[in-house]
């Protein structure tokens, strides 16, 4: 009986095979139609590869920078920079996020502040980090941190303040402490609303590190997609994102598997639960 | 039995558990203007008393719990909890919350710790109690689980263990089975009344069920429909021990005071209804 009614509303590639076959088709397809169009003599319809290089050169570059070496600390730098990011805009976001959600006097005085802060496109500030924080890892990572803290902030915020009252004075009837409260009840909250918006934070760690060094740097795969850009070789443009993807794959794969293990207290989104 | 009305000198049991004397209670409105919760109530319960108090709903129930708690201060009266005025958090007693509030990130087990670890208990020790009190309540074998894995009556036999590992004096209960199905409430009231019977804590129980209050209390304060609620009428419940809330609604002694009672609550959840209709 439900099968057949998901049968019908997802039809007859509901299988979660012939569903990748399909997604797999598309790609294939989309690069056959690439290499093909980037070949064809001028005249009929074509892909000019200065502009548009091709799958196969891209390719071919991507092998080379591997087995030559040369993209390996470019990728490390920028892992390092987006971590450094990641790691020191949560810490800041989840103590002030604290602070702000604890004192409502706090938050009073500096809510104008935080609202225009956050406001802001952030990457007007690029290059003010370049030129206070040199060429280097740091000022990245300070460009990051900008990115990363006002969504862990927020939602620390939210999490803090959003904790049942009910929870709280039940805790204290047992005999919490300020510290216990903290540690036992508030964290966690706020832990879970920070854990919500995981891929974003780390996401916007990476934007903080490739754009900063897209706008000014020595190494990172920002740079290289810059350099690229300089010569106005297309292929080592296309190179560049194809491996930037590739890194972004990996880095959300493990985001997921850490949100696994640590919300595995967290019902499934749709709960059959009518309480 | 006696009316328990406003300023009447009743005599004060010199063992009472909880007594609120000429207790005031006024909340401020959102929109402006005050609510006066509680006027001039006086109530004392006895140690090794379990007292229901039933009253319309808005009556100013709940309000008096978080009194005897002490999550709220009075602006007129005493509350005294042995003979002392309550300064603080009532740290002889432990609150059953109506709504859910265990810890959702916590294990049952873990829930059930929470006291102890406040208390500082070596977690070893702290654990085996609350092993020893899950079993207690029915759910050896549930101590892995988080509270979304259980059902409703479990997490309220969770949140009972949790109350009692504490081994409060005072057992604090705001309708802590109204949002169970009927079959699950006649079974978690018979083990509250079975772990009741074992030490016999003094209990405060609200609720704004008549039957339910009457099959577990000895004694059924009834509140007056708010605003400045007050105690309207007592009545000893001197139905026999052990009880069985099933079978016990069907004596006649239970139909004859829950009439008595009846009488005088029809009126006030009247009035109270009224109010809220306008």
């Amino acid at each position: 009986m439900r099968s057949g009614r998901d049968n019908a509303e997802h039809g007859w590639w509901a299988g979660r095979e012939v569903l990748l076959a399909v997604q797999a088709l598309v790609l294939v397809v989309g690069l056959v139609l690439w290499e093909v169009l980037s070949r064809r003599h001028p005249g009929g319809p074509s892909l000019d590869p200065f502009f548009f290089s091709r799958p196969s050169l891209i390719w071919g570059r991507v092998q080379q920078w591997f087995t030559s070496g040369f993209i390996y600390r470019h990728i490390t730098i920028t892992a390092e920079e987006m971590i450094l990011a990641f790691l020191i805009g949560a810490a800041l976001g989840i103590a002030l996020g604290f602070v702000f959600g604890r004192s409502p006097l706090v938050s009073r005085i500096f809510d104008p502040y935080i609202k225009v802060a956050n406001a802001l496109p952030r990457i007007v500030l690029a290059p003010i980090f370049a030129l206070w924080f040199g060429l280097g890892v740091l000022s990245k990572v300070v460009f990051g941190v900008t990115l990363v803290f006002f969504i862990v902030f927020f939602n620390t915020y939210q999490g803090v303040r959003e904790v049942d009252r009910n929870i709280v004075n039940n805790a204290r009837m047992l005999g919490a402490t300020e510290a216990d409260l903290v540690r036992h009840v508030l964290l966690p909250s706020a832990l879970s609303w920070i854990l919500s918006s995981l891929r974003t934070s780390v996401g916007f760690a990476l934007v903080g590190a490739v754009v900063g060094e897209y706008l000014g740097a020595a190494r990172g795969l920002g740079y290289v997609i810059q350099q690229a850009e300089g010569v106005l070789d297309a292929t080592g443009v296309f190179a560049g994102i194809v491996v930037l993807s590739a890194f972004v794959l990996v880095v959300d794969l493990v985001v997921t598997v850490v949100e696994r293990r640590l919300l595995v207290w967290k019902p499934p989104a749709a709960t059959e639960e009518a309480r | 039995m006696a009316d328990g009305r406003a300023g009447t000198t009743e005599p004060v049991a010199v063992a009472a558990a909880v007594g609120f004397h000429g207790v005031g209670k006024t909340f401020s409105v959102p929109g402006g203007g005050t609510y006066t919760v509680l006027h001039n109530l006086s109530l004392t319960v006895g140690a090794g008393e379990f007292v229901s108090i039933v009253g319309p709903t808005g009556g100013g129930k709940s309000t008096l719990l978080n009194l005897a708690a002490g999550l709220l201060v009075p602006d007129a009266g005493d509350v005294l909890v042995f003979g002392e005025p309550l300064r603080g958090l009532n740290r002889r007693a432990s609150y059953l919350f109506q709504s859910d509030v265990l810890l959702p990130w916590k294990t049952a087990e873990h829930n059930v710790m929470l006291g102890l670890q406040f208390r500082r208990l070596p977690p070893a020790e702290a654990r085996v109690r609350a092993r020893d009190w899950l079993a207690r309540v029915g759910l050896a074998g549930f101590e892995n689980r988080y509270p979304h894995h259980l059902s409703g009556g479990m997490r309220r036999r969770v949140a009972l263990a949790q109350a009692l590992i504490i081994d409060p004096e005072i057992l604090l209960m705001d309708e802590p089975f109204s949002a169970l199905d009927v079959q699950t409430r006649q079974i978690m009231e018979n083990d509250l009344l079975e772990l009741w019977q074992e030490d016999r804590k003094t209990v405060v129980f609200v609720t704004h069920d008549l039957e339910e209050a009457i099959a577990l209390a000895d004694r059924v304060v009834v509140l007056s429909a708010g605003p400045a609620s007050r105690v309207l009428g007592e009545y000893t419940v001197g139905l026999a021990r052990p009880r069985d809330v099933a079978e016990i609604r069907l004596t006649t002694g239970f139909l004859d005071i829950y009439r008595r009672i009846w009488e005088q609550l029809r009126g006030e959840v009247a009035k109270a209804y009224a109010q809220r209709q306008r």
